[in-house]
């Protein structure tokens, strides 16, 4: 069967999985489970088949009497084969972590709009048509808004939901914008590639807008303010497909669209680099500090999105400036990294999700000493905190290595400022990646419990540990067998920049061929020296920790997630810390006090809101409820309209 | 063809034999110059290997807050130092694994050796091992930068991405020897030298206080074998940084062997050199750590600069 068939196949299967909790016999959603996840299977066997050297294959009909073209290039099968196992991963593992019949009926919805999602992202993803593109990208906003609030009745949940919905409007605005304006370059909605040709100001306009609009949904810097609490709020295995999928939909868009168009101007390429820098350091600043440990995920993938924003970037230079070595390395590490990130922080999501189901906290400080009770938990999570901070072996490591080789061959060929400072930022992000995840797991799942929150944890079952069982296999199997991938990430780089890169497999085929030995040959080393050292059960005697002489430590001796982070938080913009300096010789009981706001959200935009708020306030008199005055105004709206045409024709000029 | 490949076989037997043999001497030198010069006798020169002999056979005693994590920090770290030292060439004898990109590998897997640390000693639920992890992952993350205007400026500079190229590369084009770029750069990994590897100025070995000790405080837990890999992992580190730190300086002999010996004398040097430092200076209080450190990165970045104009 045709890749493309497969692929709409799987999205009617996602649409019937959604509609089935919502018919009588309500069950429990086993059966929508199942035909969710053969869609997902379904449409992973097509994207691979697509990616492995099958040409591209589409269908044709007429939507709003204009042609409309689905078709599965290996652009396209790159974003669909993340999304697609998110999902099919997400909605087995959803059977245990959100029964269908919890709480008033937030499971059915919950399964309903996450069909919802999964089926209007895999028509986002192989559609060539600007107005079906419109309708999809909305479907998907809209199901995602009904996703981030299935717990509307947290006042924080709501209210991030309501964020959430305003920013993704705003940005389908430009988007919109950006799509006529395409449609006027491209003489219709059809998207068809133009030839190449020198750029002109309209590309640079469509280009420019469609980076605004797209950069609210990948969450750069400064649009990202609405990104940590909706993706915290979410029930987890929605914030997984939300962080590892949702998000690089506007990587696609950005991509797709400049497929279409002239190659992007280098200095476009140059600043989307810096940009996507920014977000690295600011995303991962800001993880380091938080207390929510849903929340500190939610700014690692602000971090992420900016990494591969860079690699976009970079690709982008490359291109302009004819850079065949830059383009792959660019273009490469970021689809690289999309995959990667999708894997990881998927696994890091459904981690968090069975502790926030052992423990009911999402407070980090409250927790500790998981290992001991979740141990299966804590041993999946091992390797997703290594990936997330691209450590060798894990996959992580082998995107940024991509990027840090192309970052270095832009110091020795084209840009060399932009690049320079890329790189300090990126090994800077390297630096704070690891404050960040050695506090998360350290303070979750290492030294005491310090709360009565863990008493009761346990492991959850294999409904849930299966899925994340999977993506930690292949967190480590995409570190350790990547040579494969070069020829597929060489089909995708293609897509992105027809003719003009060098073959990733004879770039990097070599290099690879002798790291990735190195990784396994890490990973021997480690379990020889293991097997040499004495077992726990029978070799060792087991003592209280040694607290300096001191007999009797306590859990509250340790050193609290807070603490740990403090040299690099305090110098957060949004932080604030109040602590009252201890005077007497005898002191009482004190207190500190530290919250920390994003510098963007909480500090720049909502005042900024709420000024305009009680500005707008002033027109509330012309909001009457009276639907008679309602059509007044669009009578007298109309009128003024038709007496403007009829003198216009008078006027002079 | 035979020839090559017997010296190639050779020169790797050698690597390997100096990377297993040679690490634990670079302490006891280190404190036998601290003992010259503090007018003491101090201990023999090959204190740690009898100290590791010791440990190898002695029981092992873990905190009963501990679980499997608590190994990861002396495996890792022993595992991670044995493969990067692979990619380091020593003197101007080729590394035995060298290739296009190593260098970012090297980087990284001083980074996991660090994060395992920092885990293990998180592991413990002690207050002063949470201390020392919390400075440890706080100063890294600025000792990384220095270390990589190094190498950005040394790339920029040889145009490979590859350590052996890279650090053999004295006299070619704007890196010259003793160059203006070179010795900002050798100044930079001074400083990251002196802190990765838990020394005076920014670190204390010896202090018996745990309250102002970085790397140390990190390990008190460990005991027996673990923290044998702990020791031993420690002086695999002052090797291969150490590498980093004299290879550029080393002129290229024509024998083999000259090379090897001129390699040994100047590693053997900087221990003194390090010796020497720790005796005549104090620690530094823990807020002026970011100082010295950050000079470390200006370094480095003013290294890179004047090659980038």
């Amino acid at each position: 069967m045709r890749d493309i068939t497969l692929i709409l196949l799987a999205a009617g299967c996602w649409i019937v999985a959604a509609l089935l909790p919502l018919v009588p016999p309500r069950k429990e959603g086993r059966i929508s489970t199942v035909l969710g996840a053969t869609g997902s299977l379904l449409a992973i066997f097509a994207a691979a088949h697509a990616l492995l050297g099958g040409t591209p294959t589409h269908v044709d009909f007429y939507f709003w009497q204009g042609p409309v073209r689905l078709e599965l290039d290996a652009l396209s099968a790159a974003f669909l084969l993340p999304l697609h196992l998110v999902a099919g991963l997400g909605i087995v593992y959803g059977l245990e972590y959100w029964p269908v019949h919890l709480a008033k009926g937030s499971g059915r919805s919950l399964r309903f709009f996450f069909g919802c999602l999964v089926a209007a992202m895999s028509l986002l993803f192989v559609t060539r048509n600007g107005l079906l593109f419109l309708v999809a990208w909305e479907c998907m906003a809209i199901s995602a808004f009904f996703l981030v609030s299935t717990e509307h009745l947290y006042p924080e949940v709501h209210r991030a939901g309501w964020v959430y919905l305003v920013c993704t409007h705003t940005g389908t605005l430009v988007l919109t914008a950006s799509v006529i304006l395409l449609a006027q370059r491209l003489g219709g909605f059809p998207w068809v590639p133009l030839p190449g040709g020198p750029v002109g100001t309209l590309d640079v306009w469509i280009l420019g807008l469609s980076l605004l609009g797209f950069s609210f949904k990948a969450g750069l810097l400064p649009l990202h303010f609405w990104l940590p609490a909706a993706h915290a709020g979410a029930p987890s295995h929605v914030s997984a497909i939300l962080s590892g999928v949702m998000l690089k939909t506007g990587i696609y868009g950005i991509l797709r669209v400049s497929t279409l168009l002239p190659g992007p101007p280098g200095w476009m390429g140059g600043g989307l680099l810096l940009l996507g820098a920014l977000s690295a350091v600011y995303g991962v600043w800001n993880a380091l500090a938080q207390r929510d440990y849903k929340r500190l995920l939610a700014y690692s993938s602000v971090e992420h999105l900016g990494i591969v924003a860079m690699g976009v970037g970079l690709g982008w230079v490359g291109r302009a400036s004819g850079d065949p070595l830059l383009t792959a390395l660019g273009f490469g590490g970021a689809i690289f990294h999309i995959w990667n990130h999708a894997i990881f922080k998927t696994l890091l999501f459904f981690g968090s999700g069975a502790l926030l189901h052992a423990t009911g906290t999402r407070n980090m400080e409250a927790l500790g000493g998981l290992a001991a009770r979740m141990p299966r938990t804590a041993l999946l999570m091992f390797p997703a905190v290594l990936a997330v901070t691209a450590l060798p072996p894990f996959n992580g490591f082998l995107s940024e290595w991509f990027l840090y080789r192309g970052l270095f061959a832009s110091l020795r060929g084209g840009d060399s400022w932009s690049a320079g400072v890329a790189l300090l930022a990126l090994v800077f992000t390297g630096g704070l990646a690891a404050v960040a995840f050695a506090r998360f797991y350290g303070v979750i799942f290492l030294g005491e419990a310090r709360s009565a929150a863990v008493d009761h944890a346990h492991d959850p079952s294999l409904l849930m540990l299966v899925p994340m069982g999977i993506l930690a296999v292949l967190a480590l199997a995409l570190g350790l067998l990547a040579l494969p991938l070069l020829a597929v990430l060489d089909r995708i780089v293609a897509v992105l920049a027809p003719g003009s890169a060098t073959p990733l497999a004879s770039l990097v085929g070599r290099d690879l061929r002798l790291l990735l030995p190195l990784e396994v040959g890490l990973l021997a080393l480690g379990g020889a020296l293991l097997a040499w050292l004495p077992r726990r059960a029978t070799q060792v005697e087991t003592l209280p920790t040694w607290d300096c002489g001191y007999a009797a430590p306590t859990a509250r001796m340790q050193y609290t997630g807070s603490s740990l982070a403090d040299g690099w938080s305090v110098l957060l913009p949004g932080i604030t810390q109040r602590v009252r300096s201890i005077r007497a010789l005898f002191p009482r009981a004190h207190s500190f006090h530290s919250v920390v706001r994003d510098a963007v959200g909480d500090d720049l935009v909502t005042p900024w809101f709420g000024r305009l708020t009680a500005r707008l306030l002033r027109y509330h008199r012309l909001q009457q409820g009276i639907l008679s005055i309602y059509i007044l105004y669009v009578l007298v709206a109309l009128m003024v309209a038709f007496l403007w045409l009829l003198l216009r024709s008078k006027l002079p000029g | 063809m035979s020839h090559t490949l017997a010296s190639t076989l050779m020169n790797l037997l050698l690597h390997t034999l100096a990377v297993l043999v040679l690490p634990p001497l670079i302490p006891g030198l280190i404190a036998k110059v601290k003992a010259w010069l503090a007018g003491r006798s101090g201990p023999p020169v090959l204190q740690l290997y009898y100290d590791l002999a010791k440990l190898a056979r002695k029981q092992a005693v873990f905190s009963r807050t501990t679980s499997w994590v608590f190994l990861a920090g002396p495996v890792g770290t022993v595992a991670a130092l044995l493969v990067a030292s692979l990619l380091v060439p020593f003197g101007h004898t080729p590394a035995p694994v060298s290739f296009e990109g190593d260098v970012i590998l090297f980087a990284y897997l001083l980074g996991l050796a660090r994060f395992l640390t920092v885990l293990s000693a998180l592991d413990t639920g002690s207050a002063f091992e949470g201390m020392g992890a919390a400075r440890e992952v706080s100063f890294s993350a600025l000792a990384e930068p220095a270390l990589f205007f190094g190498f950005a400026a040394l790339a920029k500079a040889t145009g490979s991405l590859s350590l052996a190229p890279m650090l053999q590369a004295h006299g070619m084009g704007k890196v010259g020897h003793l160059s203006g770029p070179l010795i900002l750069i050798l100044a930079g990994w001074a400083i990251v030298y002196l802190a990765e590897n838990a020394r005076m100025p920014v670190d204390d070995p010896n202090t018996h206080l745990e309250l102002t000790m970085i790397h140390e405080v990190m390990v008190l837990d460990h005991s027996g074998r673990p923290f044998a890999l702990v020791l031993y992992g420690a002086s695999l580190k002052l090797v291969v940084l150490g590498a980093l730190l004299v290879d550029p300086l080393l002129p290229r002999l024509a024998q083999g062997w000259l090379n090897w010996l001129a390699f040994l004398a100047a590693l053997g040097l900087l221990a003194v050199v390090v010796g020497v430092v720790e005796s005549s200076t104090a620690r530094f209080r823990m807020t002026k750590v970011p100082q010295f450190l950050l000079a470390g990165v200006l370094a480095s970045a003013f290294a890179f600069l004047l090659l980038l104009v």
